[in-house]
């Protein structure tokens, strides 16, 4: 009898412990997910606010940013910046990225596969601040003779061509809209490489020897039938890579520095996230609504690429 | 000339590259996989050239010394590096534990139909740009912090101890939700893959969900320890958000976290724009990039380390 009721007092422990320690588990899960909701409830109030007083939706999407002493403004320029350097930085990081991808998850008996799946492994982790001063100290060093010997001669010869196309091409200054996008680039590059790969490494070995032996050249066994088997995945890396890289800020600040104006995109180029930093930190008011404001925007842009991939996905 | 052939010559390797998959497919890959080991070796020996004059002036004093002194053109980096190790020390003892109650809610605790729903929320947080982060902690969370740690040290200590809501502590904290999904993706990653039959001898012997528990996450030790230094690394790395609430105090150096610091990223993008007026301030810059460098390295190498060793 007594045997019996100590083997339930102790049932009875074990369960209370089991009910504490499970509680504790989810408090501390949940407790990582709430701040969440609090950022973002804080950045729409505040931010739907300050584009009201702004001037309204259509006026802050394109108009130029307030100066202290503005009462309205945009972030026009930042619009333009972010989605020229964003695409241009996701272009590049998927069409490098992909075959990179396919090299480190399909290739694993390689040697130099493991060296690259290391390497691709160790970018992926690198601080962005420290991409975007490796590509300042690059094009400090490439700039000068890249003006003189190719871009200069370049510009002179397409002119012609019309006014237009000196907002594209031209003689570069040390801050410039490609830098950015050289950074964004060199983020996204391992992004979507290692989901890439993980997604090739998890087709399965009959579906592989069946790809091979119909499709005649490796090249179409990898790139046209097995891309098939994986297209779902590497599209959500795709987009969620650029989701990453259109609110990154750190890469861009001594790549594309900033601007007010629409300027062309050889010189600073203006970026949302960089005026968020910027007029974050300024003490006027009507700037610290700004930045609400393009965070706002910024961060619509971000969730809409996020729920398009979760659903595809 | 070498940066121009540099830039100049990355267009026909890509090109080359392209080409070759079609050609020699296996040889167009490599070239993929050689532009990316030669990228961080590239990265690594640029650090070392522009950081050399600085070096080659003050030695290895220049990570030693806790003096920025610009007018003075003495530079030291020991302060930014103490600030680094601070808030990251307290990120880590905050994020660590919400990881693994992120990878254990997930997988034990809520239904099948929810546990999509909150591993869409975790991986949000990820994502979110880093500079909206930096925006809240500087208007909400800077300024909640300082009163709840001063109520608290009030009643405990009858003083204010955090004298602005910009410190390191502030700093730490804010580090901390932005690294959880890392640490937690690697640890969910590993607490997927244990097996089945594990598992079902886990039950057998009538373990409840909470013994469970703490038996898997013993098991998946080795995911927990790499998924550390994973977050360890982009904790180490973040620039924006903790630029925005560290307080940038480059000058005075100081162990307390309840006071304004600085970390070796967040000097780089403060002090970086006004780098050029001054002689030796852009090197110690970079020698600053350079020890973030390796640390990356270094702490990324431990991490693949272990989560390849403990591989299940």
């Amino acid at each position: 009898m007594t045997a019996e009721r100590k083997a339930e007092d102790i049932t009875a422990v074990r369960m209370v412990i089991n009910w504490l320690g499970l509680g504790l588990f989810a408090l501390l899960g949940v407790a990582a997910v709430v701040p969440l909701f609090f950022i973002i409830g804080d950045v729409y109030i505040k931010g739907i606010d300050a584009i009201n007083s702004l001037g309204g939706l259509r006026h802050f999407l394109i108009e130029l940013p307030p100066t202290p002493y503005d009462e309205s403004g945009g972030i026009g320029p930042m619009l333009v910046g972010t989605l020229y350097m964003t695409a241009l930085g996701a272009l590049l990081g998927i069409a490098v990225g992909f075959p990179l991808g396919v090299y480190i998850g399909e290739m694993r008996k390689e040697k130099f596969a493991n060296v690259a799946r290391a390497g691709v492994n160790v970018l992926v982790e690198f601080p962005t601040i420290v991409i975007g001063l490796f590509v300042y100290a690059v094009m400090s060093l490439a700039k000068e003779d890249l003006n003189q010997y190719l871009l200069g001669p370049l510009s002179n010869a397409i002119s012609p061509l019309g006014e237009w196309i000196t907002w594209f091409i031209g003689p570069l200054d040390g801050f410039n809209a490609y830098a950015g996008a050289a950074a964004l680039a060199l983020i996204m590059i391992p992004y979507v490489a290692l989901i890439t790969a993980s997604a090739y490494a998890s087709i399965e070995q009959p579906l592989r020897e069946a790809a091979y032996a119909t499709a005649g050249r490796e090249f179409n066994a990898l790139f046209v039938v097995l891309r098939k088997a994986v297209s779902r995945a590497v599209l959500t890396a795709a987009l969620l890579g650029t989701a990453k890289i259109a609110g990154e800020t750190a890469p861009l600040l001594f790549t594309a520095l900033g601007n007010l104006y629409y300027a062309p995109f050889t010189g600073p180029t203006a970026a949302v996230p960089l005026w968020v930093w910027y007029a974050a930190q300024t003490p006027y008011e009507v700037q610290i609504a700004s930045a609400y404001g393009a965070a706002a925007v910024l961060l619509t842009i971000i969730l809409i690429i996020f729920i398009v991939a979760r659903i595809r996905g | 000339m070498l940066g121009f052939l540099l830039v100049v010559l990355l267009i026909p390797y890509l090109i080359a590259a392209y080409g070759l998959l079609f050609v020699k497919l296996r040889w167009g890959l490599r070239l993929f996989g050689a532009f990316i080991v030669a990228t961080i070796a590239l990265l690594t020996a640029m650090f070392l050239v522009e950081a050399y004059p600085i070096i080659a002036r003050d030695g290895i004093a220049v990570f030693l010394e806790a003096r920025w002194d610009p007018v003075r053109e003495s530079y030291g980096v020991l302060q930014a590096l103490v600030g680094t190790v601070l808030t990251s020390a307290v990120a880590m003892a905050l994020a660590m534990p919400m990881a693994i109650g992120v990878a254990v809610t997930i997988n034990e605790i809520l239904p099948a139909r929810l546990r999509g729903i909150f591993g869409s929320l975790v991986d949000l947080t990820a994502t979110m740009p880093t500079v909206i982060f930096g925006l809240w902690g500087l208007f909400v969370l800077g300024p909640f912090l300082k009163d709840a740690v001063n109520s608290v040290s009030k009643s405990l200590v009858g003083d204010e101890v955090m004298t602005s809501p910009y410190t390191l502590f502030t700093a730490g904290v804010l580090l901390a939700i932005m690294i959880t999904p890392y640490a937690a993706a690697v640890i969910r990653e590993g607490y997927a893959l244990v097996p089945k039959p594990v598992e079902e001898a886990i039950y057998a012997v009538g373990a409840t969900k909470f013994e469970a528990a703490l038996i898997k996450l013993r098991y998946v030790r080795n995911y927990i320890l790499g998924g550390f230094f994973l977050a360890l690394g982009r904790a180490m790395g973040e620039t924006v958000a903790v630029a925005m609430v560290v307080g940038g105090n480059f000058s005075r150096f100081t162990t307390n976290i309840f006071e304004s610091g600085i970390t070796i990223s967040s000097l780089i993008a403060l002090q970086f724009p006004n780098a050029a007026a001054y002689q030796y301030m852009v090197p110690a810059l970079f020698a600053g990039a350079l020890l973030l460098t390796l640390f990356g390295l270094a702490i990324n190498a431990v991490a693949i380390y272990i989560i390849q060793r403990g591989q299940i």
